[in-house]
């Protein structure tokens, strides 16, 4: 349903972010060490979530983004979980990151829609047209 | 029970999976919705690495509720959700399983997977091409054929298909098929009445006729305006007296309907011949019980016969009794036992000067609602078998220009339909095809009311995922690919039209044919 140009851009976006973002928390950059000491989940969880992150940034790449789209959304919700309970919307960044986390949640999701029917086992019965016993 | 010592047992596995599935479904809905509030909890109080699974479980609650009420291609993950979805995952390495360990994929009964794939295939419209070979248990030799032409006809050469029910007795009702298959009975009861309806739309949409089977006044197989066969069952429900006689006034009533085209006398029924329909108690509804006129709280049985036939000269005044009342082609139904026995009801009407429109052979493998293992297992002809006989007594007393034969037992695919067309039938009725193109799974639980994919049950939460109008697009899909499938092989037959087919034109395996066939 959504064109594929505007799909690719979408992909190409979450993954622009994902993967510094990423990168940045396996490199123990000094905001994300910040952050993760206050949810109580430093470092394993940070390390965690950066492998997550960049998974999910080169899966949006290559032809399993389906899958990609579906850990970005997972890891969005968490990050939804953080803000809302722990951190509050401004962490120091004038809102910056809640920005960019509600712009990867809705372009994954956009990407997880269309291309649901790649999800491995479940695909299947998010559409018409397969050909499994009913 | 050991397994060794009840080898079928292995065969119910899939039965198993599906009872359970009912409890655990509930269970497991309610439990992940609870799972993901503790977790929620967890992950504020205790740690925020909970949030992992409280993330993994709003995942699969949404997934779940997309399941439960959104789709309606899957019967099975309407009804349980997520854990339908365990049946998938096994089904999806069950190919390997069940070869190395269980039974193979032409070994189920009464269908096996691979008969049942090829319904589920046309139901959906997906292409049935096979790869390698034939899969038939060569070695045991038994196979019926089909025998072909050196010289195929074109598809486009053969006569449009057309029987017409009532032209021997030249009545203005009489009533014209344009399909080979038409929907078997299968009463209002025995199935639910989504199935009853999806059934009636895909038949509307499908252009064949639907028998009402012996449920009792046909409230919803009326509802969607297909053509239908109006079935008297031998306890006459619907149009019977308190005592069980036949009551003109409601049997007129009924024909005078616009969608009902023919009647049917039901005498017997292939998986239960010599005795009566019966529906479990577990399954009468208060409006079941009001469609038919019986009282609540116990099994509904049929008598054996209808009770005006007790000999050869009443069963042959009763159906010209039900011609007269109804003004339509009028059929019987039975299930052969004694050939002789038939030849003297032919003889009697052959005095009467009355014949039925059509009859109907059913064969011993017939399917059924609910009936004793020992009649399903230990009574009356097959089909093949029953239907030569048929064919036989009405040529030797040179009456088969007088009805129409039609055929049911089994006949789920064109190459079982073509067979019996050889042996005699002019149309087949296939009753378990259509319930497998409604997306039954042979569960084998059609008399409990715990049908897993809402087909023949009354309770509401299961009959939920059986969407109508998806299904009666299935049905109408699998006549189109039955229709296919018949045109084609018919062409390779080298006839123009399978009135022309007969028993030399079928390889009988076993049989002396000598060395001119
Ligand atoms: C669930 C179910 C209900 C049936 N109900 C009736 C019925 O009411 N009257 C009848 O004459 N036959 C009934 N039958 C038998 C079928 O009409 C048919 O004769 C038989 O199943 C053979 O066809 P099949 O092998 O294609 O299913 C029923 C069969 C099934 C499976």
């Amino acid at each position: 349903m959504t064109n594929r140009y505007v799909q690719m851009a979408l992909r190409l976006v979450v993954a622009a972010i994902l993967l510094p973002v990423g990168y940045s928390k396996l490199a123990a950059g000094g905001m994300d060490v910040m952050l993760f000491e206050r949810l109580g989940m430093e470092p394993h969880g940070r390390i965690i979530i950066g492998l997550l992150e960049i998974t999910a940034g080169l899966l949006m790449l290559s032809p399993q983004a389906a899958s990609g789209a579906l850990i970005a959304v997972g890891i969005m919700f968490g990050a939804i979980l953080a803000h809302s309970t722990v951190l509050g919307v401004d962490v120091g960044d004038g809102g910056r990151h809640v920005a960019m986390l509600t712009l990867v949640l809705v372009s994954s999701i956009l990407v997880l829609y269309a291309r649901r029917r790649d999800l491995p086992i479940i695909g299947t019965t998010l559409g018409a047209g397969d050909n499994r016993d009913p | 029970m050991s397994v060794s010592s009840q080898p079928q047992d292995v065969r119910h596995l899939e039965t198993r999976l599906s009872v359970n599935l009912d409890r655990v479904g509930k269970i497991a809905n309610a439990g992940i919705v609870l799972a993901l509030v503790g977790s929620v909890l967890l992950g504020h109080f205790v740690s925020f690495y909970f949030h992992f699974l409280t993330v993994f479980l709003i995942l699969l609650n949404l997934l779940n509720f997309y399941w439960r009420h959104v789709q309606k291609a899957h019967t099975l993950l309407s009804n349980f959700g997520f854990t339908a979805q365990l049946r998938y995952l096994i089904e999806s390495v069950g190919p390997e399983f069940r070869q190395y360990l269980y039974s193979s994929d032409n070994e189920e009964r009464p269908f096996s997977r691979n008969e049942r794939t090829e319904v589920y295939r046309k139901a959906k419209g997906i292409d049935s091409s096979a790869a390698f070979g034939t899969q038939l248990d060569w070695e045991s030799g038994n196979h019926i054929l089909l025998r072909h032409s050196f010289f195929p006809t074109t598809t486009d050469k053969l006569e449009p298909f057309r029987v017409t029910f009532g032209e021997e007795r030249e009545i203005a009702t009489a009533y014209a098929i344009s399909h080979p298959v038409m929907i078997s009975g299968m009463s209002f009861g025995a199935l639910g009445s989504h199935a009853v309806r999806a059934l009636a739309r895909g038949a509307k949409k499908a252009g064949i006729p639907m028998n009402t089977g012996e449920g009792g006044y046909p409230k919803y197989h009326l509802m969607e305006g297909a053509d239908l066969i109006f079935q008297i069952g031998t306890a006459k429900f619907g149009v019977r007296h308190e005592d069980g006689r036949l009551h003109e006034g409601k049997l007129a009533e009924l024909a005078a309907k616009e969608p009902i085209a023919m009647v049917e006398i039901k005498f017997s029924q292939g998986a239960k011949p010599g005795k009566g329909g019966l529906l479990p108690k577990e399954k009468l509804s208060q409006e079941i019980a009001e469609l038919r006129g019986v009282p609540m709280g116990q099994d509904v049985v049929s008598p054996p016969r209808p009770l005006e036939c007790v000999d050869e000269a009443s069963t042959v005044a009763f159906i010209r009794r039900v011609q007269e009342v109804a003004g339509l082609p009028v059929g019987i139904k039975f299930c052969l036992g004694r050939s002789v026995e038939l030849r003297r009801l032919v003889l009697e009407m052959k005095r009467q000067g009355v014949f039925p429109d059509f009859m109907t052979v059913d064969g011993a493998e017939g399917g059924t609602g609910a009936a004793p293992r020992s009649f399903m297992d230990g009574l009356g002809l097959p089909l093949l078998e029953g239907l030569a006989r048929v064919q036989s007594v009405l040529e030797e007393e040179g009456v088969r220009d007088r009805l129409k034969l039609i055929a049911s037992g089994k006949l789920i695919d064109a190459r079982r339909q073509l067979i019996a067309m050889s042996l005699g039938a002019d149309a087949c009725y296939t009753a378990r095809g259509f319930m497998l193109a409604l997306g039954c799974i042979q569960a084998l639980q059609c008399n409990q009311n715990t049908c897993p994919v809402g087909i023949t049950t009354h309770n509401p939460r299961l009959e939920r995922g059986l969407d109508i109008e998806a299904k009666s697009t299935r049905v109408a899909n699998y006549v189109a690919g039955l229709c296919h499938n018949y045109v084609e092989m018919l062409a390779a037959t080298g006839k123009t039209a399978a009135s022309e087919l007969g028993r030399d034109d079928l390889f009988l395996p076993g049989a002396h044919q000598g060395g001119a066939s």
